[in-house]
Parts: structure tokens; sequence; C-alpha cells
């Protein structure tokens, strides 16, 4: 096993689960990496296992440094700077790989094996669902197994062999029933651990990678993904039934500030609003799990009255705003007045703002209101006939085309299909052009709602826009212009409408699984990623404890760890305390701990003889006697039964023990 | 050994008669006192020896020795690859005079056989020997003829990789009670077979200690031996070990955990015992388990290395 350098390369068996452990630990976060990187990474492990099973020489020592370095420049390179989640992980796994090129004592192995726990930890920066949690449990599974591999090295050379397939059987068997005993003090620690109430990491200068979501304005024809998006938005649970299909507009931002293509919010808005919305009969009493998305909105009903989210703030237009971006999974209660009308007086600012269009743009558009305007001087009708026309020429459809300069023109006149987004720009230009005030409202609509989960599901696909009206004497009125062309897009949702398009590979089974896999991924969101300082409290008040701080939670959970420690302990060590069946085996036995507590011990293969032969040489003369006493063991434990002979043996073992002790304690120097 | 046999056994002749065979045997062979009291444990428990490894170690030696010392009816036969199952049993002959077929004994009856290069024999012949060995009688021409008593066989064979050799099948490695390796002596001992006159006169100059009654009242008495109840624990954990052993095609029968507890009996009494304790069952356990047990092929562990992982991990209560 040693090559010309010198070199023992290990058994191939730790090397290739070591290796394997590294890279299920590192696969979602290659997946993330620049392709280059990952490629590195890849080819750097690979190598390893092959020059193993070829017994190459190792790369020499100053190559091995110079490539080292190389990779570290390249990282930087790679990821443009020295911060950041991202270049950190990525730096931990190409210098992980790297690490493999000099791989070739337990210790090496045992280093890597270990920081993979590290690697898979650093996963849940990024991402915290239920299917990663059992990907990464996979992870840890093989770097136990590596670990276990790796303690064995020793005996796996001693027999010149590899692993066969029984030691593998084993370490896997080995490697389960190790994490299956460590799972109730994970349990405990995750359970008991004192809970901040604010996270003590979460770096809002970076953005969650490609995840969609709502964004601040809106050019129609740019951001269809959305739709197709099926990944969770938020879910709400509802006291009592949710709120009919044509209730539930989800607030977020409101579009004001329009510049001929695309919709903007405005910082003005962003203001404490000035009227509170009452609290009435009707409104709905829900409880929202906000999916972290980088941005400050929270999304509510129309019109949010108030909110539990601390330091969160109901904005002039009614959008509901948090203080800091939403990082992590958020729980926080609502109450919504949903037929409030806000806003019975309008300021001079938002009058100019609601009614601004760019000079010059969409001329046809202009004309075409003005036209409508002469046939109906009343605002209310004018709206009607808007959307009766919506109704008549329109279509709905997902498809997508990039507008111009003259974006509603476009629209109007050519195009006449389109989806949400399209029709609320329209829609506002048109009322606008007449003057009256109206902005745009993005956000989500609709929900499914689950049954047995009690609770209503928004989907990113179910991202809406629609428009507030201001008219005269009444307020802010909602107009949803989709809703005129197609009525069932509001009633049922976006999927009954795309349906035809997304048709080649969706089917209702699909949709279906996913339904029931999200009532998971909600109890997992609730009861282990929303598991915060206010949920520990009320547990731990269920189980009936008073008010405990971080210290006093603290040292709970290191009692509880204790106490669930202790038996396993005791399981693990249950071959260890035998108990006495006769006088003669306890005299014995008090001999042998005697014994272990001079660093002596009894392996449990081994005969009284066998044992007292090995250690008898080692006591030196404060051994003497110890075979005799042990033959003389043999013959009252094993021999037929005498109580003469098993006196005499008591008798003589306690003087034994004690003329040992003696001797020790007088020559200290021995 | 401080605790000797029981005041019965202590003044029979025999008991003092064993000791010297034991001592003539060590005196020939040397260095392998080990390998000698596993033989003597096998003649007392009853079964039979089978004596594995390279040409010119000592196995016939030891078997010669073994032999003579034992006494009484003494057969040597030299497995060939042309022999044939009558020159072990015997042959009727057809006899003018009465003009009957009368049965000329082989060399299969007497009290101990020196089976030599077993291995070199052919399967068929092999299986003649084996099913003596396993009945304690043979059949030929359908008549059944019983073997002298006691009846001892101590085989040899090369190992199974050398040439011109057919290896025993399973079922008949089973009817020797222990497979035992002799291995080379230490540089102290072969010096001494260098400068000591040769192993031949000294065997020619051995003469019986035992007789074949002797050997029956031996036998009867190592049967008979003190088994406790933890060494009957430990014999119990050790057989299922080899059930529970995942590199094991199968583990150990209940025959064999018959042979185990008879072996370390003799083992004890060989040693002037008058109990069995684990430290006999542990000395006689790799010879009478390791030609017993099949590793699974892929794990390329031998099965003597199994039965020693297996020692060193089964407690001794």
């Amino acid at each position: 096993m040693t090559d010309r350098t010198g070199i023992t390369h290990p058994p191939l068996s730790p090397l290739v689960w070591t290796i394997a452990a590294f890279l299920i630990a590192a696969a979602p976060h290659l997946a993330a990496m620049p392709a280059a990187l990952a490629g590195i990474v890849i080819l750097l492990s690979m190598w390893r296992i092959t020059s193993g099973w070829f017994q190459w020489s190792p790369i020499p020592g100053w190559l091995r440094i110079l490539i080292t370095l190389a990779l570290i420049v390249l990282v930087v390179m790679a990821y443009g700077g020295l911060w950041g989640r991202r270049f950190a992980t990525g730096l931990l796994c190409v210098m992980l790989a790297a690490k493999s090129m000099e791989m070739y004592q337990a210790r090496d192995l045992r280093m890597v094996a270990s920081v993979c726990f590290f690697l898979i930890a650093t996963q849940f920066l990024f991402n915290e669902s239920l299917p990663y949690l059992v990907y990464l449990a996979g992870g840890c599974w093989a770097a136990t197994i590596a670990l276990i591999q790796i303690q064995q090295i020793p005996a796996m050379q001693r027999a010149h062999s590899g692993a066969g397939m029984q030691i593998q059987r084993r370490s896997l068997n080995q490697a389960a029933t190790l994490l299956a005993l460590a799972l109730p003090v994970a349990l405990a620690l995750f359970v008991l651990f004192p809970r901040l109430a604010q996270p003590l990491w979460g770096l809002p200068d970076e953005m969650l990678d490609g995840r969609t979501g709502l964004s601040d304005s809106m050019s129609p024809g740019a951001i269809s993904e959305l739709f197709l998006d099926d990944s969770p938005a938020f879910r709400a649970e509802f006291d009592d039934q949710p709120p009919p299909y044509h209730q539930r507009y989800w607030r977020g931002p409101v579009l004001w500030r329009f510049d001929g293509s695309t919709w903007r919010t405005t910082q003005f808005a962003n203001a404490r609003g000035r009227q509170s919305v009452p609290i009435t009969e009707s409104s709905l009493h829900y409880r929202i799990q906000l999916e972290p998305h980088e941005r400050r909105w929270l999304l509510g009903l129309d019109y949010p009255a108030r909110s539990s989210m601390p330091e969160s703030t109901i904005t002039v237009d009614h959008q509901l705003l948090s203080r800091h971006p939403v990082t992590t999974l958020s729980q926080y209660e609502v109450i919504s007045t949903p037929d409030f009308v806000p806003d019975a007086e309008l300021t001079q600012s938002e009058r100019l703002l609601a009614t601004y269009l760019p000079p010059e743009s969409n001329p046809r558009t202009r004309a075409l209101a003005g036209e409508m305007r002469a046939r109906h001087p009343e605002d209310r009708d004018l709206i009607e006939a808007i959307l009766q026309m919506f109704h008549d020429e329109f279509s709905y459809s997902l498809s997508t085309a990039p507008l111009g300069r003259h974006g509603a023109d476009e629209f109007l006149f050519d195009l006449k299909d389109g989806y949400c987004e399209y029709y609320a720009s329209a829609f506002a230009v048109l009322m606008r052009a007449v003057g009256i005030p109206t902005r745009v409202v993005t956000g989500y609509q609709g929900g499914f709602w689950s049954e047995a989960g009690g609770y209503l599901l928004v989907r990113q696909s179910d991202a809406h826009a629609w428009n507030e009206v201001w008219l005269e004497g009444t307020g802010w009125v909602r107009v949803d212009p989709t809703a005129a062309v197609s009525p069932l897009r509001i009633s049922q949702g976006s999927r009954s409408v795309i349906e035809r398009e997304r048709a080649l590979f969706e089917f209702d089974w699909m949709f279906e699984l996913r339904n029931r896999y999200d009532r998971v991924q909600h109890l997992w969101n609730q009861w282990v990623l929303g598991f915060d300082a206010e949920r520990q409290r009320w547990m731990l008040e269920r189980l009936g404890l008073p008010r405990l701080g971080a210290t006093g939670i603290g040292l709970l959970m290191i009692a509880t760890v204790i106490l669930i420690a202790i038996p396993i302990a005791l399981w693990l060590l249950r071959e260890q305390h035998r108990t006495a069946r006769s006088e003669a085996e306890k005299a014995w036995l008090r001999l042998l701990r005697h014994l272990r507590r001079r660093r002596f011990r009894k392996r449990a293969a081994e005969t009284p003889l066998e044992f007292a032969l090995r250690i008898e040489p080692e006591l030196g003369s404060t051994g003497a006697g110890l075979v005799q006493l042990a033959l003389n063991y043999n013959r009252v434990h094993y021999g037929p039964e005498d109580p003469e002979l098993t006196r005499k043996f008591i008798a003589n073992a306690t003087a034994w023990r004690s003329t040992g002790t003696r001797a020790k304690s007088g020559n200290p120097m021995t | 050994m401080t605790e000797i046999l029981s005041r019965e056994w202590q003044d029979d002749s025999s008991v003092a008669a064993l000791a010297r065979a034991r001592a003539a045997v060590n005196g020939v062979i040397l260095d392998k006192a080990e390998i000698v009291d596993l033989a003597f444990s096998a003649l007392l428990a009853g079964g039979h020896l089978l004596i594995e490894d390279l040409p010119g170690v000592g196995k016939t030696t030891l078997a010669n020795a073994m032999s003579l010392a034992i006494g009484g009816q003494l057969q040597r036969i030299q497995f060939t690859n042309d022999m044939l199952p009558a020159d072990i049993l015997g042959i009727s002959v057809f006899k003018r005079e009465t003009e009957e077929f009368e049965f000329r004994p082989g060399p299969i009856f007497a009290n101990v056989v020196l089976a030599d290069e077993i291995n070199r024999a052919t399967p068929r012949t092999q299986s003649a020997l084996l099913e003596a060995m396993a009945e304690g009688q043979i059949t030929v021409d359908g008549q059944t003829l019983a073997l002298p008593q006691p009846f001892f066989v101590i085989a040899t064979q090369n190992p199974l990789d050398l040439v011109g050799t057919y290896p025993l099948p399973d079922s008949q490695l089973d009817r020797f009670l222990l497979r035992t390796h002799i291995g080379y002596p230490s540089q102290q001992e072969e010096r001494r077979l260098l400068i000591e006159p040769d192993r031949r006169d000294l065997l020619a100059d051995m003469q019986a200690e035992l007789d074949p009654g002797q050997v029956q009242n031996l036998i009867a008495a190592a049967a008979q031996l003190h088994v406790s109840e933890p060494v009957l624990d430990y014999i119990q954990a050790l057989i299922k070990a080899t059930r529970k052993h995942a590199g094991l095609r199968a583990g150990l029968s209940p025959r064999a955990s018959l042979a185990l507890i008879q072996t370390a009996r003799a083992y004890a009494f060989v040693n002037q015992q008058s109990f069995c304790s684990p430290d006999s069952v542990k000395a006689v356990f790799p010879a009478l388990a390791s030609h017993r047990l099949q590793p699974i092929p892929e794990t390329g562990i031998a099965s003597e290395d199994v039965v020693s992982e297996i020692l060193e991990t089964t407690a001794v209560p």
C-alpha cells in the first residue's frame, strides 16, 4: 500500500465515502456557483478518487500550494469581492476540494468529513425548505459513514483488505444508529435553545437568488414569468371561512407614477397614513405566514386596519409596510375591513400625481378617452362603458408583447389581448386622460383554500394588478378591468384562464399533489421555521412552566439534554454493567472495578485467566497472586459449586485488593 | 494448573497414562503443545482430527506420534489419486475351497487410522473413509460390519491450492471434529530439530502408553466433566455470533454446538481440570469452527479471521 514516495494510500472505501459526503453537501452550492468553479470542485474530487484507485503519487507540495493560491484568486474574481454568503460558501467548497489533493492520512480525511457537517449547515442560509432538510440529512448520513470508516482504516490496513460488503453494511447501520441516537438530543436543543426576538443573521443587502415576486415597478409585458411560478407567496389562516373569491385582493405596492411605459411607487405614499381604517363587524381577522421576499411590503386584504407585526406601518395608500426587508419567514396577524372606502378628500399633490400623464404620450388613447367622455359625462358611466368595451372586444392571455413608447395605444388598438398588467395600465391611462385620479395597485388576487389545512395558499402565480379610481364624494373605488375581460380570472384564479397554455405539462393530479404537499410545507413553516421566541414561550406555558428568561430556558435546555442523554448512554454502555449472579462474581467484579481505577480494564471478550496473565506482569510487584486468584475464581465460578472454596476466594480477593492498594500507596515510585 | 481432576479420577491409572502419552508426543513434536492438546481433545471427545498444512511441517510425524502413543491397533493409509474404496474398506474374495466369498478387512479396521494426504484421493474414495468415520461401521456387499472401538482417524491434507488435490466437500469436512494447522517451528525449536536425533528414530522408540480400554474409559470420563451455566451461556453466545455474522453464509449447526461442548470438556480433561472453563472453549473454538464456516466469497475474509473476530467480540460471562 506504500508507493515509492513513501505515502500510504488510505483504503479506497473511506476515501470514496468522504468525497461522496463532500459532494452531497456541496451539490446545492455547486448549482449556484459559477460553472467554472463548480467544474473545478468536481474535477478535483474525481481526480482524488481516480488517484486513490490507481495509487498515483500525490501532487508535490509546492504545486499544491500554487494551485490553492490560484484557486483563492479565482474564487475572489468569480464573486467579485470578499463579501457575502455565496462567496464564503463558495470558497469553503473550493478549499475543501483543494484539501482533497493532500488527503492521504486518516486525520485529513477526518477533517474533511467533519467540515462536511458545517458545509451542510451553511445550506440553510439559502434554503430552509423541507426537501432540503431530507436531502441534507442524507448528507449527514454519508459524512457519518465516512467518519466511521476512517476510524477503521488501521484495521483495514492490517487485514490488507479494503472494505467488503459486510463492512459497508455495518457502517451504514452504525451511522444510521448514531444519527437516530442523536435525534432526541437535537430535538431538545431545537425546542429549548433560547430564541432571540430577531434573527441573528440575515443579510438584507443581498437579494435571494432569482426569486420571483412583486416589484415596486410595473411595465406591462416585462414580467410574465411570475404567473408561471407556483411557489408559495404567503399563506393566510382565517378564524372562520375565508372571504369570497372576489374579495380576495391582497394589497401590495401601489403604483402612482407613470412615465409612459413604466408604473412606479412614490416615496410620499410611504408615509404613515393619515386616516385610520375602522374596525367593524365585517372586519376580517387572519394570520399571515409570509415567505421571505427581501422587500418591505407585508400583504394584507383590502384594507388593512391593524397588524401585529412590530414596527410595521400602514401607509397613505394603505400598504402594509415592514420596517425591515422580509428576509426570513414572517408570521403576523392582520385585521382588514373589506367594505371601507378610503379618502373622501384628496390632497392637491395626490390629485396631481394621480392624474399625471407624460405629455404627447399615447395620443390615440387620449383621443379615445375624450370621445367616450363626450358620450358619458358621468364618471361611473364612463368606467362602465370602458369595461364593457374591454369585455366585448378584448381577450385574456398570458402571451407577452413588449410595448413601446405609446404602450396604451399599442395595446388598445393593435394588440387587444393580454393579462392584468396591460389592462390595469391601459385603464389608468384612459382614466387619467380625462382627469379622473387613478392609481395601479399590485398584489395578489385569490388563493387556494386548503380545506384540510384551514388556510388559504397564495402563490406567486396569483399575482395581479388592478386599479383604484378616485370618485368625487366617495373616495378610492376599486376597479378591476381584468375582471371585465375574463370574469373567470377573478372568480376562479389565474390557473383556470391560462389552463390552455400550460396544459402540455400540467395535469390536475399534479396540481392536487402540489396542494397536498403545500400543507406539509405549511406545518413545517409554522412549527419549525416559524418556531420563534413567541411560540417557544407559548409552548413552555402550555407545559405548565412559568415565564422563563433566556437563562432559565438555557438551563432547562441543559437539564433536558442531560436527562435525555443519560438513558441513551446507559443503553450504549449496557454491556459493561452486568449484574452478578453469585457472591463470588460480586467479589470478582469488585476486583475488576478496583483494577479499572488503576487503569487496567478487562476486555469483555477476555476470560478471567487471560486478563490476569496479561496484566500481572504490568502490575509488577503489586500484582503478585492475581493469576492464582483468577484460577481460583475459575474454579468457583465455572466449576461445581463449593461453598468452602467460594468463601476462601472472596476472602483472598478482598485481601488482594487491600494489599494491592497498600503496596501502591506505600511505593509511589512504582 | 492448580485445580486438578477430582479425586475419583486422580488415582486412575488411565489418567496417568494419558499424561504420559501427552508428554511422549510433546517429546517428538517440539513447541506445539497447543496442537497436541487439541489432538488429544479430538480423541477424548470421540471425534476425528484433520491436520492441514504444507508438506514437511510435521503433519505425518504428529499423526504417527499420536497413533503410536494411543496404542491399540494402528493402520496407516497413504492416499493416492488411483485409490479405490475397496483399498480402504476391504474386499470380498472368492474362496475356492469353500466356494464362498470371504471378506478380507481393509486398513480401516483399526483403533487408530492415520489417513495421510486424504485430499489426494478422488471424492469417491474419500467418501468411503468419511462414511466409516460418521457411522463407526461400514457396509460391504450388503453386510454391515462394526469397526473396532475406539475408532480414531487422524487425517492430514495439503492446502487446497496445491496441485493434485481434490477438496473435501463441506458435508464431509463436518465429519472431522477439529481441523488444525501446525505452522513453522520457532527458531529455537528448529535448531533443536536440526541437532537432535532423527524424528523417525524417536518414533521408532515410542511405545504405546494407552490401550483401547483406557481410551474408552477416558472418553467416558471426559463426557462427565462439569459445565457451569456461565460457560453454557458463553458457548451459546459464540454459536449465536456465527449465525448473526453478516460475513458468513450460515452459522454453526446444533451438531456443531454439541461438538463444541464435548471438545471443550475433553480439552479441560486433557489439561487435568475438573470443570470446563471459558478458556477451554476459547482454545478449541477456532479448530472446531473454522472448517465448518464458509465466509461469503466477496468479502475476501478467511473463516479463521471471522472466528477470531467472533472470539474477540463475544463477552465472557
